[in-house]
């Protein structure tokens, strides 16, 4: 016979130490180790979602959907770079590595870049042949860990992203646990195979702005000046980062925010460490205005970016394009109920339960048992993953979110994405008026301005 | 929202009636700008700007504009949209002691251009967008630029849906977006060129029945110089 439910006053959950505090802190007792999970932060954040944009009416005009252009074109890198990237729309793939990633993931992602006119980019484990070959712009990481990184794959990239940080976990280094570490995935990083790797969180021949000039100067020659050189930054203390980056002559700074994703890392960071990417693109813009170089050297804000609102919003507060990492593996198929296969759709409900989570729900890049074959270097796996199909549905997403970004453009009254501007947003909370620097709604009031 | 008129003089028999043709144009704009209205005169010593709050007849008749003359004139009657209903908010606004320039219409990235052009060391005096424009313009020919190219670089700039009417006593332009929203006609006879929102305050001009009546088509630079 089943026992009476506990009465309601018996079962007052405490905040401090509510059911999953309790049940983390149990298994760290049984494990004797922190969480590592992929993903990226799960609490409630502010977000883009606390804008809403003044939409034209009777002092401005919208324009039309389907006569008007609204330009998209976006350049990056022309700040010193011979050959900058010249990009379709302001929508670019970040930096998600082979390793973390499976084969058919990168040629994909590749793929679909190219389709809509885009850059997508390397990652923690150098430039794969699969992905160069299907990648027509490809940005290469120099990472602290540099592996993979060589002088070949540095002269056939098309633009070079010196990795400082990530919006993930700001101040520490990528992971990637044994069982991901392949034959080929180790051999690419000069590494033993089915190790766990904890890459370097700090480079191994800089620190600091100083000589980070010398690095990036070095980076110039080694491909005689071509290049656009991106110094990509975990968002913590984004106004001086964010100068010293175009102090040591960056042509572009990216600035991933807290909610930017992660193959791996320590729970901790996820949820504890950065700031929100609203607050970074605010920030970095600034930084760039009271440098006077918003005009000279471009910001590409990442973390969290899932919609043609969060792009059309991240462009108004002052980026010139945005980076997608979590958005497009969903897109791919990531945290989907079913992979496909001949046209026959096969369940997987039954692989997310095994990894004790649900489609919908799955965090589990760490683990190398992605039931979509996205997440892994596992043969059975990675085969789930069709790189064509695949390619077709990240193609999809890139253009819808694109029309959703000239469709609000074209709302604002604006021939041109990146005529955007915060004086078109207004914010809902308090703290996203206070974090974006924008009037709350019905109000004139910025916090700390007025 | 907003009314603007323009009068570039060909003969010289006409400059002392410069004023006389200009004001009846004007007023005919007045349901087009109630709020304020402007103008600004070249009679070859210097450029005159008049501009206050009102119906644009009260303002020409306290300013006796209707005596004075010229060779080259703009006015504009103003239905203020997000900035305030002041004098130092009215049109024609003046970046240059010698440039005035007039407006229909609504930019859409003045914030940014104003950012822009405080970087160079440009400051405006308000927050109107048309401000922005004339300074953007002003900026320009400063650095050397023709008018006609000053006004091509608005196209590239500047977001929005805009008339503009420039005068700076050599040269006189007009120009419109590519949307063309914004309305716009030019009579042009062999004693002068004339523009204005709407075709009725050209109607009482001499020999408009002769004249060359068109609508001036899109991101087209129209400049005539003296």
């Amino acid at each position: 016979m089943a026992a009476a439910p506990l009465p309601m006053d018996a079962r007052r959950p405490s905040h401090t130490f509510g059911p999953q505090t309790i049940a983390a802190i149990q298994r760290m007792a049984e494990e004797g180790h922190y969480e590592i999970r992929g993903w990226g932060a799960k609490r409630v954040l502010p977000t883009f979602d606390d804008l809403v944009f003044l939409t034209a009416s009777v002092s401005r005009y919208p324009l039309e959907g389907y006569r008007e252009r609204c330009e998209t074109r976006t350049v990056l890198g022309a700040r010193r770079a011979s050959r900058p990237l010249e990009l379709d729309i302001p929508i670019t793939i970040a930096g998600m590595s082979f390793g973390a990633l499976s084969a058919p993931a990168k040629i994909a992602l590749g793929r679909a870049a190219t389709a809509v006119g885009t850059s997508t980019t390397t990652g923690d484990g150098g430039m794969s042949e699969e992905e160069r070959a299907a990648s027509h712009l490809l940005v290469y990481q120099c990472l602290p860990s540099r592996y993979g990184f060589n002088p070949a794959d540095l002269k056939r990239a098309d633009a070079i992203e010196i990795v400082i940080g990530q919006g993930a976990k700001p101040g520490g280094g990528g992971m990637l646990l044994g069982q991901k570490v392949s034959d080929r995935v180790a051999a690419m990083r000069t590494l033993p195979a089915g190790i766990d790797q904890r890459s370097a969180s700090r480079h191994p021949d800089w620190v600091g702005p100083d000589d980070l000039r010398i690095k990036i100067e070095e980076l110039r020659e080694a491909t005689g000046w071509e290049k656009p050189v991106y110094v990509k930054l975990g968002a913590t203390r984004v106004g001086n980062d964010v100068k010293l980056a175009v102090a040591a002559g960056a042509d572009v700074v990216v600035v991933d925010g807290m909610q930017g994703g992660t193959g791996a890392s320590q729970d901790v960071f996820l949820e504890h460490a950065g700031i929100p990417t609203l607050a970074a693109v605010r920030l970095a813009a600034e930084a760039l205005r009271e440098l006077g170089v918003e005009d000279e050297v471009q910001l590409v804000v990442s973390g969290g970016i899932r919609t043609g609102a969060d792009v059309a919003k991240a462009l108004a507060l002052g980026a010139t394009a945005v980076s997608l990492g979590v958005a497009p593996l969903i897109a791919l198929g990531c945290n989907g109920r079913t992979w496909v296969r001949d046209g026959v759709a096969h369940d997987a409900t039954a692989d997310y339960r095994a990894l004790g989570t649900e489609p919908g729900y799955c965090h589990h890049m760490h683990t190398g048992r992605c039931p979509v074959g996205i997440a892994t270097q596992d043969r059975d796996l990675e085969a789930r993953l069709d790189p064509e199909a695949g390619a077709r549905r990240v193609a999809n997403y890139l253009r819808s979110v694109t029309m959703e970004l000239t469709t609000m453009a074209r709302a604002c009254g604006k021939s041109d994405v990146h005529n955007l501007e915060p004086e078109d947003l207004v914010a809902l909370t308090v703290e996203a008026a206070a974090m974006a620097q924008v009037p709350l709604a019905g109000t004139t009031w910025i916090p700390g301005r007025s | 929202m907003c009314g603007i008129v323009g009068l570039h003089l060909k003969n010289a028999e006409l400059y002392p009636r410069l004023g006389e043709l200009l004001v009846p144009m004007l007023d005919c704009m007045a349901s087009r700008g109630p709020d304020s209205a402007g103008v600004a005169l070249h009679d070859g010593h210097a450029m005159h700007v008049v501009k206050d709050v009102g119906p644009p007849v009260e303002i020409c008749v306290r300013n006796g504009i209707a005596e004075r003359g010229g060779f080259q004139g703009i006015g504009h009657t103003r239905m203020a949209t997000e900035s305030a209903v002041t004098t130092q908010h009215s049109h024609p606004f003046a970046p240059t002691p010698d440039m005035a320039v007039v407006h229909n219409g609504s930019f859409s990235n003045h914030a940014t251009v104003r950012r822009r052009l405080a970087r160079h060391g440009i400051g405006c005096t308000t927050d109107n967008d048309t401000e922005v424009a004339s300074r953007f313009i002003g900026h320009q020919v400063a650095g050397g630029a023709d008018l006609a190219d000053a006004l091509r670089m608005v196209l590239k700039e500047l977001d929005g849906f805009f008339t503009l009417l420039v005068t700076t006593g050599t040269q006189f332009a007009v120009l419109r977006d590519s949307f063309a929203c914004k309305p716009a006609v030019i009579a042009e006879t062999d004693d002068y060129v004339a523009v204005a929102s709407e075709y009725h305050a050209l109607a009482g001009l001499p020999g408009i029945g002769d004249a060359r009546v068109f609508e001036p088509v899109p991101e087209e630079v129209y400049a005539w110089t003296r």
